[in-house]
This record gives C-alpha cells, structure tokens and sequence, in this order.
C-alpha cells in the first residue's frame, strides 16, 4: 500500500544544526496492516510520518501510496489518501467552530468543496450516532465550540474525523503523548477499534513501549534516520516492552562503542 | 433628525466596510491594509461608470468586482510570493493610490445629474409615495434620504445575510477553518492559500461595494476618502462585539452592522458636539487602541485584585 524508497531528508543544510533526519529509509507497508514506529528522540520516526503525509519536500527518493507516485503532491492533495491525527490535541481541530461543524469538514476530506450546504438535516442523525459510539455523551453536544472540549475528546473526535472517510493511510503521530493516563487509554482503545473495524493500513508513532508491544501487527525501529529493526508477524507478537526496552540499550551501548572507538582513533592518529 | 438619519445611512452603507474587514481580521487574522485602497477604488470605479452612463447597478457591481482583483492580489503576494501580509496590504494600498487617480483621471469626481442607485431609489419612492416629504413616527423626513436609508438598510441585509448564509456552506465552513486551523484542513484537503485568497478577494469586494454605495450617497468619489476606513471598520467589529459578543457568526455579522451604526452615530453626536473634524482620526485611532488593550488590563487589574485578596486573607 504504502511504499517509500531511498527517503532521504535533511534540515537546515550547511548550518551548525544541521540534521540529517532521513537518511535511506526504505519500507513497504501491506495493505490492512498495523505498523508501530518506535525511536529514541531525534531517530526521524515523526519527521518519516511528516514526510509521507506532504509536510516539507524530499531531499530525494519516492513515495508511493496506493500505487501511485505522491513524492510531489502537496500536502492538501495527499489529504485525499490519507487521515492524520497528530500530537497535540489542539492540531486536529477548529477550535471555535462547533463539533457537528468539524465533522462536516471531515465528511468532505479531500473532495470538492463548493456552496452546498454543509451541515443537511440528514446528515445530522449520522452525525450523532457515530460521535455516540465514542461513549463520551458528546452526541448532545454537537452544537458546542470544540475549543471547549478536553484534550482527551478532541483526540478521539480528531480520531474519528480521520477515519470519517475510510483513508488510504491512517498516520497516528504520538496522538496520545498529551494526554493523562486515562484519556490515552481511551483514545488507544478507540484507535485499535477504528483500525480494527476498518481494517486500515495504519502508522503510528509512540513513545510507549506497552503501547508499541501490545498493538499492530508489525513494528519497526528507527535510530539516526534509518530503519534498524522491523519485526513482524509471530516475532511481533511475541514482542514485550522489556525486549523494546533492551533493543533501545543495545543502541546506546552500540553508539558508545562508535564514540570511544573515535576518540581512539582520533588519538591514535590526529 | 438630519444628522440622525444621515448618520444611520452612513452607518449601514460602511456596515458593508465592516463586514469586509471582520472576513480578513476575524476570520483570517490577517491584517489587511488593502482596505483603504479598495474602498476608494469602488467609490472611483463606479463615479466613473456612472459618468459614462452605465447603469448604476452595473456600476455598484464592477466595484465589487474591482475590489475583489485588488483582495486577489494581496492575497497572492502574501501566499505565492510569502510577503509579510502587512506589508502585501500596504504594497497594493499603495499601488491603489496611483490606480484610483488614474481610473478617476483626478483627484475627485463629483456625479452631478447622473442617474444613481440613490437617485433611482428616490425616484422610486416619489412614484410611490407621491410626497417629497414623508412622516414617519411624526418626524418630517425627505423622501430622498428615507428612500436612501431604506436602500442601504436593504444592502446591509442582504450582504449580512448571504455572508451568513455563505459561511454554511461546505466552502464556507472550509474557508472559516482555514482561518481557525490551517493545520486541521490541510490535514483534511484543502488548500489553505486558496482560502487565504478567496477570503480576502470577498473581504475587498465588500469593502469596495462599500465605496461604491458610499459615492453614489455622497454624490463624489475621491481619491483620499479610504484613508484611515480600516481603523474605522475595526471599530465597528469592537462595538458590535460588544453589543451582542462573539457567540455565533450570525451574532456577530448582526454585532458588526450594528456595530457600524452606532459607531456612526457616536461620530455623528461628537462632530456636533464640537469635535473638531480634523481630531476624528486620532480619536478612532484612540478608541480602537482602548478597546484593543482594555480587556487585557481589567484582566490584569481583576487577577492583582484577587491576588491581594487571597494574600491577606491567612492574615
């Protein structure tokens, strides 16, 4: 379904910040398929997320997404293939106008939008009845200002206004990392059921190893820009936190080793 | 009674100013300039049709349109050429200023017997009333400036209601998000510099219209009366969010004509209560500049206030 080559992404060339943040990444998503992206800070997992959703330009490399080449479409234009809930719970929504409004605007993801009206009597009833399905008894609140909504509600409502239209590609960017406790289990066990019931090929990004070992059919790890593990099917499954946990400690002791091992050679030789 | 009803006129045609200005301030949080060019440049446009001899209503249109290029264009050096949108609106103010001389030829362009809305409007109610003067709540009023008032009022509400109207529709919402948060409809497939320009090329057609109607009251277009129009539509928006707040947008459409009115109004009481003409841009200016920091320092003055309270409280 999705299917990157040679990805390569640097930013701010030829500064003293600069940052090679993709650096070859190649990776072939089946269709249906639920993929975990874990990474130290820094290892390109958000900016590879950014990158397929249309959020700067390639250095170079192709994008491919349901066969056909998206590496030059603009953000918008992707918006069409693919849904995406990010970070920070503010991103996803339009804060001053109503809940029934923000899904409206969801409804039409990526079609054309003329002077139809946009919120039909009839759509109203669907309306409610998916936000019912949330269990968080915002169906009587449609006509209320999503600015005045928790982080936690609007996650799940930006949740359901990416999946609204079945997407190619669901993009899920740390969606929980904002939130308390509770609200991120709500939000992942909302997530895992979209995904489930829709069967969408989906990436997620997440900083929690429980959350990386217990969802997704398949999970890969990122370190400088490049993808170093990628687990999948019975292997996948298998997988705990704590063997997450000790993948990440090989990396730094393998990073370790790089550094003293250069500084030797520096003395050695320099 | 004059004064009241000249006020009112004034109030409902620049409603139109505040309604251009509410799309690009409010909506978009752009802070356009171009509004005082275009405001001229309807008025200078539709002087000129007239005197040709072109049918009012078509020369009210071509201001419209005229303001809508000019919205374009500013629209188009802040999103295609990434010019600081202030400084865009300046450019094409300024561009304007040569622009409207030149549509104009000079520098004022009185309508002396050309057939106006304003003329047709009276004509009208003369053929219907059969009086020159007529007397509403015992008041004596001219036919012609109660035929005007209702033509304006009837442009008001019109432009407040298809605006209204507009921003339920799925373009409408879309363009309302995009000033809300871009992020969140890009996400969702719509080009947000499209919106940016379309926004703005209805916020300088209304505010042209404005210009337009605002000639054919006055009976001159000239090329300096758009300077300071944006501070005044501004006002219009504080006052109307004042009156009615900012709850839902057809409030707040209702809050800006409003708004308009009584901004009017309050001009028309101090001019007559001595305000010297030439103090009336420094006073908006002052009025627009309390209103603007007003609400941040009650809240400053309320929260230094609980935070004495609480203090002295464990004494």
């Amino acid at each position: 379904m999705l299917t990157t080559r040679r990805v390569y992404k640097t930013f701010n060339l030829g500064t003293p910040n600069e940052v090679r943040a993709l650096r070859g990444v190649d990776l072939d998503v089946d269709e249906g398929s639920f993929v975990i992206v874990i990474g130290t800070n820094g290892s390109g997992k958000s900016t590879l997320l950014n990158a397929v959703a249309g959020g700067f330009p390639l250095d170079s490399g192709t994008l491919m997404l349901d066969g056909v080449d998206i590496t030059r479409w603009p953000e918008h234009r992707r918006a069409s293939m693919i849904g995406r809930v990010f970070q920070n719970p503010f991103s996803g929504t339009a804060p001053s106008m109503s809940i029934a409004q923000n899904l409206t605007l969801a409804a039409r993801r990526g079609r054309s939008r003329g002077l139809g009206w946009a919120l039909k009597r009839s759509m109203r009833e669907e309306l409610r009845d998916r936000v019912r399905r949330l269990n968080m008894r915002l169906e009587e609140r449609l006509d209320n200002p999503i600015g005045s909504l928790s982080g936690g509600q609007r996650q799940a409502l930006t949740l359901l206004m990416a999946s609204w239209l079945k997407p190619k590609l669901l993009l899920l960017d740390e969606h929980t990392a904002a939130l308390d406790p509770k609200s991120a289990d709500q939000v992942i066990q909302l997530s895992e059921e979209i995904v489930a019931r829709d069967r969408l090929t989906t990436l997620m990004v997440t900083h929690s190893m429980a959350q990386a070992a217990h969802l997704g059919d398949r999970l890969i790890m990122m370190h400088r820009g490049e993808v170093i593990h990628d687990f999948r099917g019975a292997e996948k499954q298998r997988l705990r936190a704590s063997d997450l946990l000790n993948r990440f400690e090989d990396v730094r002791r393998a990073e370790q080793l790089d550094e003293s091992a250069a500084d030797m050679l520096r003395r050695l030789y320099v | 009674m004059l004064l009241l009803i000249g006020a009112f006129t004034i109030g409902l045609i620049l409603s139109l100013l505040a309604l251009g200005v509410f799309i690009s301030f409010r909506i978009f949080e752009f802070p356009d300039i171009t509004a005082d060019g275009s405001i001229t440049l309807g008025g200078a446009v539709t002087a000129v049709l007239l005197v040709a001899h072109l049918h009012p209503v078509v020369a009210t249109a071509a201001a419209f349109f005229a303001g809508a290029i000019a919205g374009t264009t500013t629209g188009i050096l802040h999103t295609r050429f990434k010019i600081n949108g202030l400084l865009s609106g300046i450019l094409v103010m300024t561009a304007l200023y040569s622009v409207n001389l030149h549509i104009m030829g000079k520098s004022n362009l009185p309508l002396l017997s050309e057939r106006t809305l304003a003329s047709m409007a009276e004509a009208s109610a003369l053929s219907l009333l059969g009086t020159s003067v007529v007397h509403p709540l015992g008041w004596a009023v001219s036919t012609r400036d109660a035929a005007v008032l209702a033509l304006a009022l009837a442009a008001a509400a019109i432009v407040g209601l298809s605006l209204y109207l507009f921003f339920r529709t799925n373009l409408g919402t879309a363009m309302q998000a995009a000033g809300d948060n871009a992020q969140m409809i890009r996400a969702l497939g719509v080009n947000v510099d499209h919106m940016i320009i379309l926004g703005l090329a209805v916020s300088n057609g209304l505010i042209a219209l404005a210009g337009g109607l605002l000639t054919q009251y006055q009976g001159f277009a000239d090329v300096q009366m758009g300077i300071g129009m944006v501070v005044w539509g501004l006002a219009s928006i504080i006052i109307g969010e004042a009156l009615v707040g900012v709850r839902d947008l057809g409030f707040v459409i209702t809050g800006a004509v409003m708004g308009s009115v009584l901004f009017r109004l309050i001009v028309a009481l101090a001019l007559r209560g001595g305000l010297n003409p030439n103090d009336l841009k420094l006073v908006t200016a002052g009025f627009v500049f309390l209103a603007l920091v007003l609400p941040s320092l009650l809240q400053r003055a309320r929260r230094t206030v609980r935070t004495l309270g609480t203090s002295e409280a464990p004494l």
